[in-house]
């Protein structure tokens, strides 16, 4: 028996074990990367720190979105010691039983962890780590409470921060904040559970200039969850910045006075300056106030009330509502045909109520009256002479391209189509071309007589409130637009660059004369329909809308820019199933404002009245 | 020692120096993962680095007094050591528990573990019993008595309970490998009662101890890979399952085996041999996938009970989870490290990982040193154990040569165990890392044993055999 031998044995199983373990440490140390990610899960922790986010300011420098700040009521578990859950109960001002289940509640809730590959949630309910027991409380709720803190261990308060909207006006522009969903989360790293996101409006569009910047601190943390260090003494840290503040074209004041002037009666209002294209004001009735709108607590207590309610003020009715523009609409037909050479000015065409029903007034020898007295005849006649252009011998052919033209007019118009307006909820309205109506009719058969609503904007015409204000702008320009926006400027930057670029109508600029002149004489001269918009020191252009509907009564409607000379407003306004024309509730609604934007006070006292008085039956 | 000799005169430098090295990081270790912002300096007492530099400062003063006496007391006196030894372990069984185990003596908070220094006595008094019977006529009664001296210290520790120290008293298994006592005789004993067999000696007998601890260790590291799938960043969508990962390894150890045997073994030897590493390494497949297949093939709860034993199994609050976080902080070091006294997982105050100033220092001594640090504390050990492997060769008393043995494997075995622990190759069973690891006894009886064996190996000269 060689004993000797047995050393390279030993000596063999020993390295070995060396050789083996170097390995094992080489592709755990160098190769495999699972272990890193393992020790950051571990022991690194981002502490993320949210900027407050920017502010509204309205174009005259006023505060319209601010911050305000409310508190938590943070739980440890762990640290509690002995609750007197009576005591406790008491002062926060609920019940024994409450506060039992709210502890139950938050382990199964905000206690839970949500693996967002298997949509799995398993219970990750820790003692040391806190959780809000209270959430969203005010200044006055919280020092109320928080000095009795120190009689119950393991509860503190914490600093949150929320909006506020000191107005209360314009609740569909700016939107409002709500705790970011499952697919928001994963759409996007920059948000974490329990964070706010812009859910509509404002908040929503400009969601990533508000946020900000969040701040990142990279700590080491012991077993306790609690920070040890900065990670690489705060290398890496970067700190919170405040997203940019917003300045709205929008005139809070001029909005608050729409809103009043439309209570009690469905409808919109909008606003537009015409030489820059910022929305002045964009009221939608009902509407609501937007404080109700903050914070988990109050959200889930007025958003189903507000989402059920039968008048939907959460509606953004300028933009997404789609109304046949109604007689509004001959002002763009006149344009048309004035461009495409098939009327004069000196057009004239009897009232033959055979045709089409119209109300009592002399036939329009000249375009300027056929626009103050709104005929239908006689713009049958005009779409007529748009549509066949007797350009092809069969009729079905000469309607398809007589109407390809007009529906290119007006595309150039900003209808039929989104306005790339900085808001979410735009609907595009419509306006019909030959492919609708072969889908409708078939191909070839139809011609002008099928589709001649149109002429006076029925049928199948649809048209957004915020179109037509835009439609009021391009004629007091005469021809361009910019595309109506909201925000004028972003923190020292400008608007948006596409809010920069001149967009223009096909129209000449030398035929707006006699459509301007028309709607002067609308307002101004007897006969006119729009006769209650007059106002004796600002001259307004306007065009009145009875819009048939198949909801009820006829929606009133009025488009309008003044001062005539040098347009600063352009206006339009639409209420639904008003008793009477367009002449009779929107054209001194449309008055009023113009006032109030360009005079600052309202000498109308007796109309500002009359508007304001009004209720309407669907709203009682 | 001979007269106008320096104490140190034939001092085994290279041993001494790896021991000093080693001794030197283990402190920089320690100080490293207790640091403590408010008590800064190294000599604070009332921190854990302190402390152990008092520890380390009676050690090296023990050495010193184990460095005066003459070697051949340890000889002498190794039953009364011995004996001394197993009467603190029947004693330490009396006092109350700590952490759940009855294993320290103590007055105030300067405590022993006598389990630390019975591997000393243990240790003496084998090579003693080894030292003075003829391995060449080995029979039954010498096998049963090499026995009964390990299991009486090991039943002992048994009962306090230290899983850790028991399994490290198996060591000793391997030293009486290296002296030709094995179960041989027991088995032969059985063998030859069956009509016609006359066995002088059988193979399986004879290496049944390394026999058994590579089928051990194998089976172990094979379970503890059986779930892990292995990938690597520079090549993706290559998924290694843990068991092939074993084969594979196995099979480059045996042809790194091969290579080096065409270059050192003569012509005539290298056909067996070859042969030889080609069986085993057929042998350790078969093996491996045996208990690899086995164990998938088990109904689920007896794989459960593995599992938990072996602490593979998800516990959030068992064994494994020290395990995985230990595990994190060691595969978190990269090739260089984060850097010393950067160990965000490991570190005491962290204390994400539990005990990583006893039991997982070589967690932070990981984290900060990366690969680099780990691959050098590697071969320091390697170092360590094969020049303690040259130095038992050379003595020539036995009682010198097995002592030597017993140290090597003593501390081949809390290497091997404790390292493997901390990359997921070794059950968690507490055991300390060698001059590492904070805590008096580890380091005191460390050192003791290491300086006898310094003594020892001074004097070998002086021994007329």
């Amino acid at each position: 028996m060689n004993l000797d031998a047995r050393r390279y044995v030993i000596l063999t199983f020993i390295l070995m074990v060396g050789i083996i373990y170097a390995s094992r440490l080489f592709y755990m140390q160098v190769v495999d990367d699972q272990w890193v990610l393992r020790a950051q899960e571990i022991a690194e922790k981002r502490w993320e720190i949210s900027p407050p986010r920017g502010v509204l300011f309205d174009r005259t420098g006023k505060k319209i979105v601010s911050n305000r700040t409310y508190y938590n009521l943070m739980m440890v578990e762990a640290d509690i010691v002995d609750l007197d859950t009576a005591k406790f109960a008491k002062l926060i001002g609920w019940t024994r039983e409450e506060v039992r289940n709210r502890f139950k509640e938050i382990v199964r809730g905000e206690g839970t962890y949500y693996n967002k590959n298997t949509h799995k949630r398993t219970p990750n309910y820790q003692k040391i780590r806190a959780y809000p027991f209270m959430k969203e409380l005010t200044l006055e709720e919280v020092a109320r409470i928080a000095p009795h803190l120190d009689n119950f261990k393991g509860f503190h308060e914490e600093i949150t921060s929320m909006r506020s909207y000191p107005y209360a006006n314009g609740a569909n522009i700016v939107g409002y904040l709500s705790e970011v969903s499952q697919e928001e989360i994963d759409e996007d790293r920059f948000y974490k559970p329990g964070n706010n996101i812009g859910k509509a409006g404002l908040e929503r569009f400009y969601e990533k200039e508000l946020r900000g910047r969040k701040g990142i601190r990279y700590i080491v943390t012991s077993a306790m969850n609690n920070a040890i260090e900065s990670y690489a003494d705060g290398k890496y840290d970067t700190s919170a910045l405040q997203g940019p503040p917003l300045k709205l074209g929008v005139d809070i004041l001029l909005q608050a006075y729409g809103e009043k002037l439309l209570k009690g009666k469905r409808g919109c209002i909008v606003a537009i300056e015409p030489l820059t294209g910022e929305i002045l004001a964009l009221v939608s009735s009902p509407s609501y106030d937007p404080n109700l709108m903050i914070g988990k607590r109050n959200i889930s207590m007025y958003y189903p009330k507000l989402l059920l309610d039968p008048s939907t003020p959460l509606l953004p009715r300028p933009l997404a509502s789609e109304y046949p523009p109604g007689s509004t609409f001959k002002l763009l037909n006149s344009l048309i045909a004035l461009q495409e050479g098939v009327i004069t000015p000196e057009f004239g065409a009897p009232c033959n109520k055979s045709v089409v029903g119209c109300h009592n007034h002399a036939s329009a020898g000249n375009l300027e009256d056929a626009i103050k007295h709104s005929c239908n005849p006689y713009y049958y006649a005009v779409m007529r002479r748009i549509v066949q252009q007797n350009r092809k011998k069969n009729v079905f052919a000469d309607a398809e391209v007589g109407l390809n033209r007009w529906v290119d007019y007006m595309k150039s118009f900003g209808l039929g189509r989104k306005l790339e307006t900085d808001i979410t909820g735009l609907r595009p309205g419509l306006i019909p071309d030959v492919a609708f109506y072969d889908k409708w009719y078939g191909h070839h058969r139809w011609a002008f007589s099928t589709i001649r609503s149109i002429s006076i904007g029925q049928g199948e015409v649809m048209i957004t409130p915020l179109q037509m204000a835009n439609i009021a702008a391009i004629i007091a320009n005469k021809g361009w637009y910019y595309t109506p926006h909201f925000v004028k400027s972003i923190g020292s930057k400008g608007p948006l660059p596409e809010y920069l670029k001149k967009r223009y109508a096909k129209i000449d600029t030398k035929h707006y004369d006699v459509i301007i002149e028309g709607m002067r004489r609308v307002v101004y001269e007897p006969g006119g329909t729009g006769r209650r918009a007059l106002l004796k020191d600002i001259v307004i252009c306007g065009k009145t809308g009875t819009v048939q509907n198949p909801h009820g009564e006829d929606h009133s409607t009025f488009l309008a820019f003044a001062p005539m000379d040098k347009p600063k407003i352009a206006i339009a306004v639409f209420i639904e199933n008003a008793k009477g024309g367009g002449g009779l509730w929107a054209a001194p609604t449309a008055s009023l404002m113009i006032e109030k934007y360009l005079k600052r006070k309202i000498t109308e006292k007796d109309r500002e009245k009359t508007i304001i008085d009004a209720v309407f039956s669907y709203m009682r | 020692m001979r007269k106008g000799e320096s104490l140190v005169a034939h001092m085994d430098w290279p041993l001494f120096a790896s021991y000093i090295v080693m001794l030197i990081i283990g402190m920089a270790t320690v100080y490293s993962v207790a640091y403590n912002e408010e008590h800064p300096n190294i000599y604070e007492y009332s921190e854990k680095y302190g402390k152990q530099l008092v520890w380390l400062g009676i050690s090296l003063f023990l050495g010193l007094i184990v460095f005066l006496i003459d070697s051949d007391i340890y000889r002498k006196f190794s039953l009364p050591i011995y004996v001394f030894t197993l009467f603190l372990l029947v004693i330490v069984l009396f006092t109350p528990k700590i952490n759940g185990a009855r294993a320290w003596l103590g007055i105030g908070t300067m405590g022993v573990q006598p389990a630390e220094f019975a591997k000393i006595g243990t240790a003496l008094l084998l090579a003693r019993f080894i030292s003075t019977v003829n391995v060449k006529q080995q029979n039954i009664q010498t096998v049963l008595i090499a026995n009964a001296i390990i299991l009486m210290p090991m039943v002992l520790i048994l009962l306090q309970p230290d899983a850790g120290t028991f399994v490290v008293f198996t060591s000793f298994l391997f030293v009486m490998y290296r002296e030709g006592i094995t179960y041989d005789p027991l088995i032969l004993k059985l063998i030859n009662r069956i009509p016609g067999i006359r066995f002088k000696e059988t193979w399986v007998g004879g290496h049944f101890i390394p026999i058994l601890f590579v089928v051990i260790i194998l089976s172990v590291i094979t379970l503890l890979m059986s779930n892990e799938v292995l990938e690597f960043s520079f090549l993706p969508n290559v998924k290694v399952p843990g068991f092939y990962s074993v084969v594979a390894t196995l099979f480059l150890i045996s042809l790194i085996f091969l290579i080096f045997l065409r270059v050192v073994s003569a012509r005539r030897e290298r056909g067996r041999a070859t042969l030889v590493v080609i069986l085993g390494f057929s042998m350790a497949a078969a093996l491996s996938s045996v208990v690899n297949y086995g164990f998938q093939g088990l109904r689920s709860h007896q794989k459960d009970r593995i599992e938990l034993f072996l602490g593979m199994k998800e516990d959030p609050n068992g064994k494994d989870y020290n395990r995985n976080r230990a595990m994190a902080a060691v595969g978190s070091g990269g090739f260089l490290g984060k850097g010393y006294r950067e160990a965000s997982v490991s570190s005491v105050r962290s204390n994400h990982v539990p005990e990583s100033e006893t039991d997982f220092i070589f967690c932070p001594f990981a984290e900060e040193w990366g690969f680099a640090g780990t691959f050098i504390l590697v071969a320091l050990y390697m170092f360590m154990l094969v020049r303690i492997i040259i130095i038992a060769e050379r003595q020539r008393a036995v009682f010198n040569r097995v002592y030597a043995y017993t140290v090597a494997m003593i501390l081949f075995y809390h290497f091997a165990i404790n390292i493997g622990m901390n990359i997921g190759f070794a059950p968690v069973i507490g055991i300390p890392l060698p001059f590492f690891s904070y805590g008096g006894s580890s380091m005191m009886s460390f050192s003791v044993m290491m300086f006898i064996l310094l003594k020892l190996d001074s004097q070998r000269r002086d021994v007329l055999q």
